[in-house]
């Protein structure tokens, strides 16, 4: 029986999620030459910026309002008013998203309000200038990411005529990397689904080196495609909690079909977002797609001697850790702790609906910090750790391999570019959870493992379920 | 009226004029004409894309943070704790502050009723968790700082509680115009709540404290050896590699050595005005400066002849490496841009490379700051005071420095421009200090710069496909 439960202890010790602005910054980069403005204290925008440096290793730039002290007695209209009015005249962005922080939000500036001014007084600059309310104390990174895609949703998409469409569909991918964004397009070129992305950051994020260096980083939706959004046959959201609440707005707003799907993460998962898209646009999945699902069927067959019965400890966000406990489930693999830092009755609800479904028992942890994870895995040791860097030092302490996914991995060069969706995304985890587990095992025994374990009989009952099989 | 040293990309924002001056014969000349000396220290135009941080910055990751065995909690929403989580490298003989981050965790709700209950419980549970913990230090944030929190209070509470230090900072983001301010508040507390606390028994005729060295990795294993082969002491290292113990008995010692000027003159003034404890600035990179450290730190205690063996016995070491490096390094041209000093230790240090600096900048400089860069800096150099993204790529791009010398975050925008790249904040492979790190930055200096990486993007490098923008 599958268990949900909160963190009791007050203080996070190490927790595994950052604040909303970083979510909002990240998602305004998948539209093309639109600028985000911070509305707070210079932290709140350099320490996101240095953060996804970090990750992404680009240059990453975000505007700040530069709160001090003196705005929090008068309030910050007058640097929000200048800090737009900067950055068009410097940049002249397609679109400007300002974010709202603790500190806007704690001494009550009405942001909305402040723009709709600055736009009076400039009827001239002609581009959306959105915003976002993110204080760090509502949610994590991505509520912002979220919300963002909301405001996106609410406010740019142009009135549409009934049965006028634009033949596309609108694919939401959530807080993803760029190579995960690459790989769902060369799923929609295969399917010849024409699409449009909310948002497209794989150009933006992961550029390349040009001679000359463009003004903006290439790539993106364009703000006229955000526009067009409202016309398109579909809505499909790849995450429920990044996105999920956009789609709803398409639905309600211009009465176009949502679809809201579990991450694309493993073979079923990416299974029923093709069969998505031929419910919506009747086109037949690839022979070269089937090929692909062949071989991660073949991928999966080829090491489970290596995998079954092994235990999976997963934190990260909600969608992501969804799919991959469907992935790791596929493996044979027995997902024990699964762990994200959204406090969500709805994600809890879902995740004991999973492990019914797949048979599985799971401590399901919501808000709650890797110290505790920590912990559980001192009292029931698993064999395998699936997370953003910051699980490095568990891995490390309890020599247990970590496999580097979501965000932020920080201490490795490339996994942005890595995509962990889609049938070949999937070939890739797999790949690297037996390579993990091999490389533990050391080079002599790699080849003949299963020969160089102690046999492991189970006592209670047959099957996997009990700590059998496995290491 | 702006004169030819001003930027192009400031041509919107004339308040930019103040800040950027040109090495002249008679000192400093301004852009905007006039005589007086470069604007710093007051507030970042908003949305000039500042590369500043908050104070909290400053006072949680510069001063409080290496401090190794002290339960580091933020109170306040979650991101500035994970934000300020293990990365920057102020390295110890222990890792327990760089493993371990916690945080009071505010939510909504926590925000509209107060978080002193909060952060009492958070403490207590942390000291649970870690009972070897030396004591806590607290860090406030912008949100718990708006509401009216009594933190202090709590601490005191708190410290009678645990039995421990419990150190509270005043360290809200918005209370600065930059990172620097939350030097200051960390000095300040540190000296009010600790220094002194403790009366040790023993002879510290001998005793010094390196003052203002983080031990960015490992920095302080290049010069301690030499201080104490001088037959010298080091009593306690503010704040890097430091236990809260150390940080107690400061005050007994006989010197202060005070590296970084601008984040920690602070203390060595309290500590001079109470317990007059003498100090004396030094710089501890480069061949001429680090020797004069030697002796000026001899000189005081009356061991000349003793500073020139050492010295003698060191440059014996690493000349030949250093006249090695000198020859391939010379006539490049240098762009600097750090928090502070070491735009103005690293001129010399440069020079005795063979090395020009032609360009130097500050995050968070006062006017000592640039006073120093003034008198070191070479006829015509380009100074900046808080520079901005694209301030920072004209300089790069007009003025064509071989090397350009900063942080993590603009270190991208340098390869984005092909521009050779030393990260001077956490180092690329270093310690960088003393005489042996001088080494070290010599050979990723010679690295960065002859990498054939560079030839092969100037030959190779194409326009962004689709553009017809001429080479």
């Amino acid at each position: 029986m599958s268990t949900v439960m909160k963190q009791d202890r007050l203080v996070a010790i190490n927790p595994t999620r950052s604040c909303a602005p970083i979510g909002a910054m990240l998602s305004a980069f998948g539209v093309h030459g639109s600028i985000t403005i911070n509305h707070g204290s210079q932290g709140c925008a350099t320490y996101p910026r240095h953060q996804m440096a970090r990750h992404f290793r680009e240059p990453i730039e975000v505007a700040t309002t530069s709160l001090t002290e003196k705005t929090t007695v008068y309030g910050g209209k007058e640097n929000l008013l200048a800090a737009i009015e900067n950055i068009w005249n410097r940049f002249h962005p397609t679109m400007i998203t300002v974010c709202s922080t603790c500190l806007s939000e704690t001494i009550g500036d009405d942001i909305p309000g402040i723009i709709e001014e600055f736009q009076t007084n400039h009827p001239d600059i002609d581009i959306p200038i959105i915003s976002v309310k993110t204080p760090s104390y509502i949610g994590t990174h991505i509520t912002g990411f979220d919300l963002f895609l909301k405001e996106v949703a609410m406010r740019i998409p142009l009135k549409s005529r009934k049965g006028d469409s634009n033949g596309k569909v609108n694919i939401i991918p959530g807080w993803v990397n760029p190579g995960d964004i690459r790989e769902l397009k060369w799923l929609l070129r295969e399917m010849d689904v024409p699409v449009l992305w909310l948002t497209d950051y794989s150009d933006t994020l992961d550029g390349g080196y040009y001679d000359p260096r463009p003004h903006f980083p290439p790539g993106g939706t364009t703000v006229a495609e955000l526009q067009d959004s409202s016309r398109s046959l579909a809505t499909i959201a790849l995450q429920k909690y990044v996105g999920g609440e956009a789609a709803k707005v398409y639905k309600k707003r211009h009465n176009i079909p949502a679809y809201i799907l579990p991450m694309p993460i493993g073979l079923a998962n990416t299974d029923k977002f093709l069969e998505t898209l031929t419910e919506i646009t009747g086109k037949p999945i690839s022979p070269e797609l089937e090929r692909e699902r062949a071989r991660l069927l073949d991928a999966i067959v080829d090491t489970h001697m290596f995998n079954t019965g092994l235990k999976v400890a997963i934190y990260g966000d909600p969608d992501l850790v969804h799919g991959l406990v469907r992935l790791t489930t596929e493996m044979g693999m027995i997902p024990r702790f699964v762990l994200t830092a959204t406090e969500s009755k709805a994600w809890g609800d879902d995740m004991v609906a999973l492990a019914d479904e797949l048979g599985i028992e799971l401590d399901i942890m919501m808000r709650t910090d890797l110290h505790e994870l920590h912990k559980r895995m001192k009292a029931e040791p698993v064999d395998l750790l699936m997370g953003h860097s910051k699980g490095k030092f568990l891995s490390d302490a309890e020599h247990v391999p970590l496999i580097r996914v979501g965000f932020p991995v920080e201490d490795r060069f490339g996994y942005h570019r890595r995509a962990i969706v889609g049938y070949k995304g999937a070939m890739y985890l797999v790949d690297e959870i037996t390579n993990a587990i091999m490389e533990r095992r050391g080079s002599l025994v790699s080849n003949t493992l299963m020969a160089e374990m102690e046999e492991d009989i189970p006592m209670n009952g047959g099957g996997c379920g009990s700590g059998g099989c496995g290491g | 009226m702006t004169t030819e040293a001003f930027f192009k990309c400031d041509e919107t924002i004339p308040e930019r004029a103040i800040h950027i001056a040109v090495k002249g014969p008679g000192g400093c000349q301004r852009s905007d004409g006039s005589d007086c000396f470069i604007a710093s220290n007051i507030a970042t135009t908003p949305g000039d894309m500042t590369e500043r941080g908050c104070t909290y910055a400053g006072c949680r990751g510069v001063v409080g943070g290496p401090v190794k065995d002290v339960i580091q909690l933020t109170h306040g929403p979650i991101g500035c704790a994970f934000f300020s989580w293990g990365y920057r490298p102020h390295l110890a003989d222990s890792d327990f502050h760089m493993k371990y981050t916690f945080v009071t965790d505010m939510d909504e709700t926590n925000i509209v009723f107060g978080g002193e209950k909060r952060l009492l419980k958070c403490i207590i549970e942390a000291a649970q968790e870690f009972p070897d913990a030396k004591g806590v230090f607290i860090y406030n944030t912008c949100s718990t700082a708006l509401i009216g929190d009594d933190g202090k209070d709590v601490a005191k509470e708190a410290a009678k509680i645990i039995g421990k230090p419990v150190v509270f900072f005043d360290c809200e983001g918005f209370r600065g115009v930059s990172q620097s301010a939350g030097h200051h508040v960390g000095n300040e507390t540190i000296f009010k709540e600790l220094v002194g606390s403790v009366e040790p028994e023993g002879d510290f005729s001998r005793a010094i404290n390196i003052v203002g060295d983080y031990n960015i990795k490992n920095d302080m294993r290049t010069f301690e050896p030499l201080f104490e082969a001088l037959g010298l002491r080091i009593l306690t290292r503010f704040t890097g590699n430091v236990s809260v113990d150390e940080i107690k008995i400061m005050h007994k010692a006989s010197l202060n050595v005070v590296h970084c000027a601008r984040s920690a003159t602070y203390i060595a003034d309290m500590m001079k005005s109470k317990y007059g404890t003498p100090y004396i600035d030094v710089t501890l990179f480069g061949i001429k400066a680090m020797s004069k450290a030697l002796r000026d730190t001899a000189a005081f205690f009356g061991l000349e002849q003793r500073a020139e063996e050492v010295i003698e016995q060191e440059l014996a070491k690493i000349m030949p490496k250093i006249e090695y490096y000198r020859q391939r390094l010379q006539g490049k041209k240098i762009f600097i841009y750090q928090g502070a000093p070491r735009a103005w230790h690293w001129i010399e240090l440069l020079r005795e490379l063979g090395m020009e600096t032609i360009a130097a900048a500050t995050t968070f400089g006062h006017k000592d700051d640039y006073e120093k860069i003034f008198n070191r800096i070479q006829e015509g150099a380009v100074i900046v005071d808080n520079p901005n993204v694209p301030e920072i790529e004209e300089i790069l791009k007009v003025r064509r420095p071989d090397l350009f010398i900063s942080g993590n975050k603009e270190k991208y925008v340098a390869y984005k421009l092909g521009v050779p790249f030393v990260n001077g904040h956490t180092y690329d492979t270093g310690p960088y200090a003393g005489f042996s790190g001088m080494l070290n930055f010599a050979r990723d200096i010679d690295k960065a710069l002859h990498s054939p990486v560079w030839e092969l993007l100037k030959a190779q490098g194409r326009p962004v496909p689709g553009t017809s923008v001429a080479h």
